[in-house]
């Protein structure tokens, strides 16, 4: 990965491309290589596939620019751990990459961007109905609605995943919050008070795929991808009775742990996409990691956190880590992996969970890392 | 943040523009009757794409609300909208704000109260926005 935040100076594709230099370094290989490169871009976008000239890439087998919001980091290792699965590549680097900060702009500016105020989304627009928080916060009031999930509740996914931040190196926020601050932070959509909201960030952050044999001769612990799913409703903007009450993660997660031949009671950690502290609630909910309904006492119980039994966003997810989409808790996930986790590092970590959602909870990825190559 | 904004048609939303500036909201049916959002090109639930515009009658419940509050500023206090879903009585879902003059209290907003749909303007050189109200 790329310095990560504020971070200025450089465009989009220049941090994809340091970071599939660093990521390669990283591996113990050289670019020359890598024979498959998968891309991504952000708010900000400016990265395509022509990031392979900008890497000198020759003679790629395997070279494809993908969208699928917030789940596309997931998605990516799911396409390449096929590509080495089949043979069609034997070393795939995939990046994702995003330069929406400028200074002396607000991070609210970089993702507020009006619409054309034309057409059905300038219709929505017109209404007031602007951008990412406006939905979710009424997916999140759905929830309260029908759960009596509160704020409060929210709120201790916030403070716990800034005392993980605390102990990681590269996050943006690691002052220690409490729910006091959390209930005391400036509303921006109602019910979600600043400190439900993830940050903004620049920067890079690239993984390399490869079969397991190869694996087992590079620089690094091996990290094995067993099992994966994703899920698309498809009900954005439509008539939806699961809206902000069940996501796709209903389906991905435990279709994903069945291929891996895990059972949720084996995971050791989660790195779950956090948008917002919501979306970390109902993957929970969606995950089996509690009932339906009742992520709102599960999370207030005292599972989170370092001192907690539950191995939650143990970087400080993007709430207060960095912000670089499903590249988020794929990072995480598998610096926890390989056990180089530093003073966050969870003693057991065997078997990772990982999720990517993207739009408005419309499309998700989930992966199961293993520092084993089978279940065992 | 308050009122509505600048909103100018396109193809795909003309007659629907139309009918608003005539203070009616309009829906897709199909030949089976069911009702669609009016963005959609095929019913969605039984795909056919022989749609036809059909008025609806205005009513709504609530599905859920949020409040926008705009970034507070030296001299001026903070603004708050109240962004809603309504479950037109027809079935299909829609996402505005709630625009009552003066503005309803958030506190008092429940799941499955009953809304009406009106239409506002940014100014007389816009389209015409539709909003919920209290019913």
């Amino acid at each position: 990965m790329t310095p990560l935040g504020k971070v200025y100076g450089l465009t989009s594709a220049q941090f994809a491309a340091e970071a599939v230099r660093l990521a390669v370094a990283d591996a113990g290989l050289g670019l020359a290589d890598v024979d498959g490169l998968l891309t991504s871009s952000g708010v900000s976008g400016g990265i395509s596939i022509d990031l392979q000239r900008d890497l000198g890439f020759t003679d790629l087998r395997l070279l494809s620019h993908m969208q699928a919001y917030g789940s596309t980091a997931g998605a990516m290792v799911q396409f390449a751990s096929m590509a080495v699965q089949s043979g069609m590549a034997s070393v795939v680097a995939c990046v994702f990459a995003d330069s929406p900060l400028q200074p002396e702009r607000s991070a609210g500016a970089a993702y507020g961007t009006r619409r054309a105020p034309a057409g059905w989304w300038g219709m929505l627009g017109a209404s007031g109905v602007v951008g990412a928080n406006p939905m979710y916060a009424l997916a999140a009031r759905r929830h309260m609605e029908r759960y009596g999930t509160t704020s409060e509740q929210l709120g201790h996914i916030a403070v716990a995943q800034r005392a993980w931040a605390a102990l990681n190196p590269v996050a943006q926020l690691r002052e220690p919050i409490t729910l006091a601050d959390h209930q005391a932070s400036r509303w921006i959509v109602e019910p979600f008070h600043l400190l439900d909201c993830c940050l903004v960030s620049n920067g890079g952050i690239a993984v390399i795929v490869t079969t397991a044999d190869r694996a087992a001769s590079l620089a690094q612990p091996p990290v094995h991808v067993l099992g994966w799913a994703q899920a698309h409703p498809g009900r954005y903007l439509r008539r939806d009775l699961d809206f902000g009450l069940v996501s796709g993660a209903a389906s991905a997660g435990p279709a994903a742990l069945a291929m891996a031949g895990f059972d949720l009671a084996e995971v050791d950690v989660v790195e779950l996409y956090d948008c917002y502290t919501f979306t970390v609630l109902l993957t929970l909910e969606d995950y089996g990691f509690c009932p339906k309904g009742e992520g709102g006492p599960f999370v207030a119980s005292g599972v989170l956190g370092p001192a907690g039994k539950l191995r939650l966003n143990t970087g400080g997810g993007q709430l207060s880590g960095y912000y670089m989409w499903g590249m988020t808790p794929l990072s995480e996930a598998v610096m926890q992996a390989r056990g180089q986790a530093g003073a966050r590092q969870a003693p057991a970590h065997d078997v990772v969970l990982v999720s990517g959602n993207g739009g408005v909870l419309d499309h998700h990825a989930t992966l199961v890392l293993a520092s084993q190559a089978a279940a065992q | 943040v308050s009122g509505v904004g600048p909103l100018a048609r396109d193809a795909a939303t003309a007659e629907f523009c139309d009918a608003a500036a005539a203070g009616q909201f309009l829906l897709r049916r199909c030949p089976a009757g069911h009702a669609s959002e009016p963005a959609v090109a095929q019913c969605t639930t039984c795909g056919q794409t022989d749609l036809h515009w059909d008025p609806a009658g205005g009513g709504a419940t609530l599905v859920s609300w949020a409040v926008s509050w705009s970034r507070p500023s030296a001299g001026e206090p903070a603004r708050q909208t109240i962004l809603v879903i309504g479950e037109l009585d027809e079935g299909p879902w829609w996402w505005t704000q709630l625009a009552d003059d003066p503005p309803a209290d958030p506190e008092a907003l429940a799941a499955g109260i009953r809304l009406r749909i009106e239409f506002r303007r940014a100014d007389a050189g816009h389209e015409a926005v539709p909003v919920f109200v209290l019913a």
